[in-house]
């Protein structure tokens, strides 16, 4: 297993009152194997995040422990972490005034923090992982000027920068258009194939988590709901009672993937 | 070109630069020196108790070497406060450390501590002590433990305004005699250090330089945001903390011993930035040469232009400084569209 | 505020019976309905030239700088020379109060105009500007009768000062008003009078304004025989001898000769003036006053 979680818990102390209602997580459980693409879903609060930033050790589980290929999560320092697990965040900040090349260096970092300036054999394994992502030909154009697409697999290029076992997607396909996701879910893929890199997938987008995951993670209010294959998790009463409207679940002719559609209420008083 | 490469390029120019600067400071003067007896001054040919020994030794080395290292010091805590708030207009002075120093001084001089025996001693004991009460109260106000950089900006601006209007009350209260010794010491007053000052402001702006440099390469990745940082292995929390407390023992060394001075800690880090980019590995050290050499260019000017008179250093960054820093603005704005 | 309307209506009723028009030292007209009575001092040496002419009884308020003599210490203070109290003024009901540009803000004379308060501006640049001084304040005060032993007592010390040192040679001075920035008397400053006439000759005399800020080295250059450090405060500790031990070209540095002074003495204009130039005198030429 790369990441087991099991009874996880966690509660954002009272004086972030950034909720209208005080979250909690609870009962957490679940094992993600090696080369396995695992999303996590669920409606807006659920505890996606909130997952994410606990296996990345920002916040400290309350209750419960998490195992980073057997070890406890808590015993490893943060640079340790940070050479097992890699976050691709949903961007970088605004006018952030770094080329890609050295926004992919920027990943190398845990691997020796102490250094200066990165070395010839850093710079190799980010020149890997540009040609990886396919970002190689961009590496010293600014971010800034890049489109959409090309600064998500920059920031890609950057986390596989890393050298981790496990990738962490915070909602990869936000932001995106049609062509740019569908790039996205290829790169993907390819990456888990060819480099057997296991990844660990948030995403509000269920067609998407549909058809890249192995199996999906389904949260709501913060407790596990459904943890299992895209078809045992996608099942409309499931979905109508986390969700909270009406949904119609197909299975797709081409992939024979689960896909989901909302019911719009208009739709039924005319 | 690798960036070990670059910054070497750059350092070397720069290097090069500070010498003829220096070599120029060295030259320019209110006593009329030639340039012939000022090096037989260097080489140690002249009297020891000649003007040109007295001027070149005593007067005028010392405070080139004031004036790069004020100039440096607040070149590099401009950067470091640039790359902590991510906001490029913060500057030194915005810390609320510079204020609360040249509080400190005020009081001291105002007390007459500036004519005993105790003199410098005793006003840059003062200037620390205003520095980290200054500091203190915008590290408590801006969440202490864990910074929070928008409110540190803004708990840096209301301490400095803050510390500004004692300093109104304090001279609004002095008698005429000593209020414009106080006011000429608050446009920015290098001088001649002695020795043991001297010794004391390298040692300060040294020990503030490595701990900035130290964690150039960490000051990098909080571009990326605190979390993302901390989630490539930076400890967020102490590398705020670290870099704060090296811009303000940099500022706060500067106003001790050299006044108050401005747009040094944001012209030079923005002009640098242009050239080398904004890697803080090259931007660090590049800042500590660069700065020098432009407070020891604008202060030679100060000093020499209306000879045998002197102009406070703070006239000539604010006048130049400003045109320069709109014309920044506008080319790099040209860039982003 | 209703109490400073009344105030002002009944100065403008006092007015006619026997107005007085003077000019000040600056050339404006001041109108007083009589000879004052009750006079604000908003300048030490003014409160001093008062207290020396025996007026004191007329002085109603003074300033918290108003220190000499010890007996002004006594009189009710209306606050700082930049900022005294409108209200407390007022409430001294005054009928002349007398300031100075250089020390005392415009705003305080428009205010004081306004509220039907005479202001009396006084400014010294030279000796014969105090001894103008003392005669208009004599005048105004009615005691021309001290006026004129004082005035001519303080000439006499002053020729004697002037005999003494006349015959020997005039060394360079260099007289710091304050070390950091170094500060320095120009031409428009009283102090560079004093020194020529204590016998020195001032190496910053030419300089522009009235206290101009100065190089160091350019100071170094002229080479001064004699240094005189200005003290301010009335607890002054020992000189700081070693901010100037290094500048061994120096014939002053040399020498040793290195004196403090009482600014006080120096940059007031009252009659503690000529306290200071004989002080400088033998600062400047000890061996004639042995």
């Amino acid at each position: 297993m790369i990441v087991e979680a099991r009874g996880v818990g966690f509660a954002y102390p009272p004086s972030r009152p950034r909720r209208a209602h005080p979250f909690r997580l609870a009962d957490l459980a679940f094992g993600l194997a090696p080369g396995e693409i695992l999303g996590v879903i669920g409606p807006n609060s659920a505890g996606k995040t909130t997952l994410i930033r606990l296996l990345t050790r920002v916040l400290e589980p309350a209750a419960g422990e998490i195992l980073l290929e057997g070890r406890p999560l808590a015993r490893l320092d943060r640079a340790e972490v940070a050479r097992r697990v890699a976050v691709v965040p949903q961007g970088v900040p605004p006018q952030f005034p770094f080329s890609v090349e050295e926004l992919v260096l920027m990943g190398r970092f845990p691997h020796a923090p102490a250094r200066y300036f990165e070395d010839a054999a850093d710079r190799a394994v980010a020149h890997g992982a540009m040609a990886a992502a396919g970002v190689l030909e961009l590496a010293a154009l600014p971010l800034d000027s890049l489109s959409g697409g090309e600064r998500q697999r920059a920031v890609i290029a950057r986390a596989l920068a890393q050298e981790p076992r496990l990738l962490v997607l915070d909602e990869p396909t936000a932001h995106l258009d049609l062509r740019h996701q569908a790039e996205a879910a290829t790169l993907l893929r390819r990456l888990n194939r060819e480099r057997g890199v296991s990844m660990l997938l948030v995403s509000h987008d269920l067609n998407f988590a549909a058809e890249v995951c192995d199996r999906l993670l389904l949260l709501a209010a913060g407790r596990p709901v459904r943890l299992g294959t895209p078809e045992e998790v996608l099942e409309a009463p499931v979905l109508e009672a986390v969700y909270g409207c009406e949904v119609h679940v197909e299975k797709s002719a081409a992939s024979r993937r689960p896909v989901v559609q909302v019911v719009w209420p208009d739709a039924r008083g005319r | 070109m690798s960036p070990r490469a670059r910054l070497a390029a750059a350092l070397g120019v720069l290097t090069l630069v500070l010498l003829a600067v220096a070599a120029l400071a060295l030259f320019l003067g209110g006593a009329a020196i030639s340039p012939r007896a000022v090096l037989a001054a260097l080489a140690g040919r002249a009297g020891a108790q000649s003007v040109e020994s007295v001027v070149t030794l005593s007067i005028r080395l010392p405070r080139i070497a004031v004036a790069a290292l004020a100039g440096g010091a607040l070149a590099v805590a401009g950067v470091a406060f640039q790359a902590l708030t991510r906001n490029p207009l913060a500057e030194p002075s915005v810390l609320g450390v510079s204020g609360g120093a040249a509080f400190g001084v005020v009081i001291a001089q105002s007390l007459g501590l500036g004519f005993g025996v105790l003199g410098a001693a005793g006003l840059t004991a003062f200037a620390f002590a205003g520095a980290v009460v200054a500091a203190g109260a915008v590290y408590l106000i801006a969440g202490a433990g864990r910074l929070s950089v928008q409110t540190l900006l803004l708990a840096g601006v209301i301490v400095g305004l803050f510390f500004a209007s004692a300093i109104t009350v304090v001279i609004s209260l002095l008698d005429v005699n000593r209020l414009g010794g106080v006011i000429y010491w608050l446009l920015g007053n290098l001088g001649t250090l002695p020795p043991a000052s001297l010794g004391l402001f390298a040692l300060s702006a040294a020990a503030g330089l490595g701990l900035v440099l130290v964690h150039a390469r960490e000051l990098n990745l909080l571009a990326l945001g605190e979390e993302a940082a901390q989630q490539l292995g930076v400890d967020a929390d102490r590398l705020k903390i670290r870099i704060f407390a090296g811009a303000a023992l940099l500022t706060a060394s500067v106003v001790a011993f050299a006044g108050p001075i401005g747009f040094v800690g944001l012209i030079v880090p923005h002009a640098l930035r242009m050239l080398l980019g904004a890697d803080n590995r090259l931007l660090v050290p590049a800042a500590f040469v660069g700065g020098a050499s432009f407070l020891l260019a604008a202060d030679t000017l100060a000093r020499s232009i209306v000879a045998p008179g002197e102009l406070s250093v703070g006239v000539i960054t604010s006048f130049c400084g400003a045109p320069v820093f709109v014309w920044l603005l506008r080319t790099r704005y040209r860039a982003l569209l | 505020m209703p109490k400073l309307l009344v105030l002002a209506a009944l100065l403008g009723l006092a007015a006619p019976a026997h107005a007085l028009s003077v000019r000040d030292m600056l050339g404006r007209e001041v109108t007083l309905a009589a000879p004052p009575a009750r006079i604000v001092s908003l300048v030490p040496s003014v409160t001093e030239i008062l207290f020396a002419l025996g007026a004191e009884d007329r002085l109603v308020g003074v300033t918290d700088f108003c220190d000499y003599p010890p007996a002004a210490r006594r009189k009710p203070r209306v606050g700082g020379m930049l900022t005294p109290s409108l209200e407390v003024i007022a409430a001294l009901r005054p009928d002349l109060v007398v300031a100075t540009t250089e020390g005392n803000r415009e705003e305080t004379f428009a205010q004081l105009r306004r509220l039907g308060v005479p202001v009396y501006l006084v400014a010294a640049h030279h000796l014969a500007d105090v001894w103008d001084a003392i005669a208009r304040l004599g005048a105004l005060t009615g005691r021309e009768a001290a006026a004129g032993p004082l005035l001519a007592g303080l000439r006499a010390r002053v020729r004697a000062v002037e005999q003494a040192v006349a015959p020997r040679p005039r060394p360079r001075v260099l007289y710091v008003l304050w070390p950091e920035p170094l500060i320095v008397p120009g031409r428009e400053s009283l102090v560079t009078e004093l020194i020529a006439r204590a016998g020195g000759r001032s190496i910053t005399a030419a300089e522009g304004s009235d206290y101009p800020r100065f190089g160091l080295e350019a100071a170094v250059a002229r080479a001064p025989e004699v240094i005189l450090l200005a003290n301010h405060s009335a607890s002054a500790g020992p000189i700081d001898r070693e901010r100037w031990r290094g500048l061994t070209s120096v014939p002053a540095i040399r020498a040793g000769r290195l004196h403090a002074v009482d600014g006080d003495l120096l940059h007031r204009y009252g009659p503690r003036v000529v306290d200071g130039l004989e002080r400088l005198a033998r600062a400047i030429h000890p061996e004639a006053f042995r």
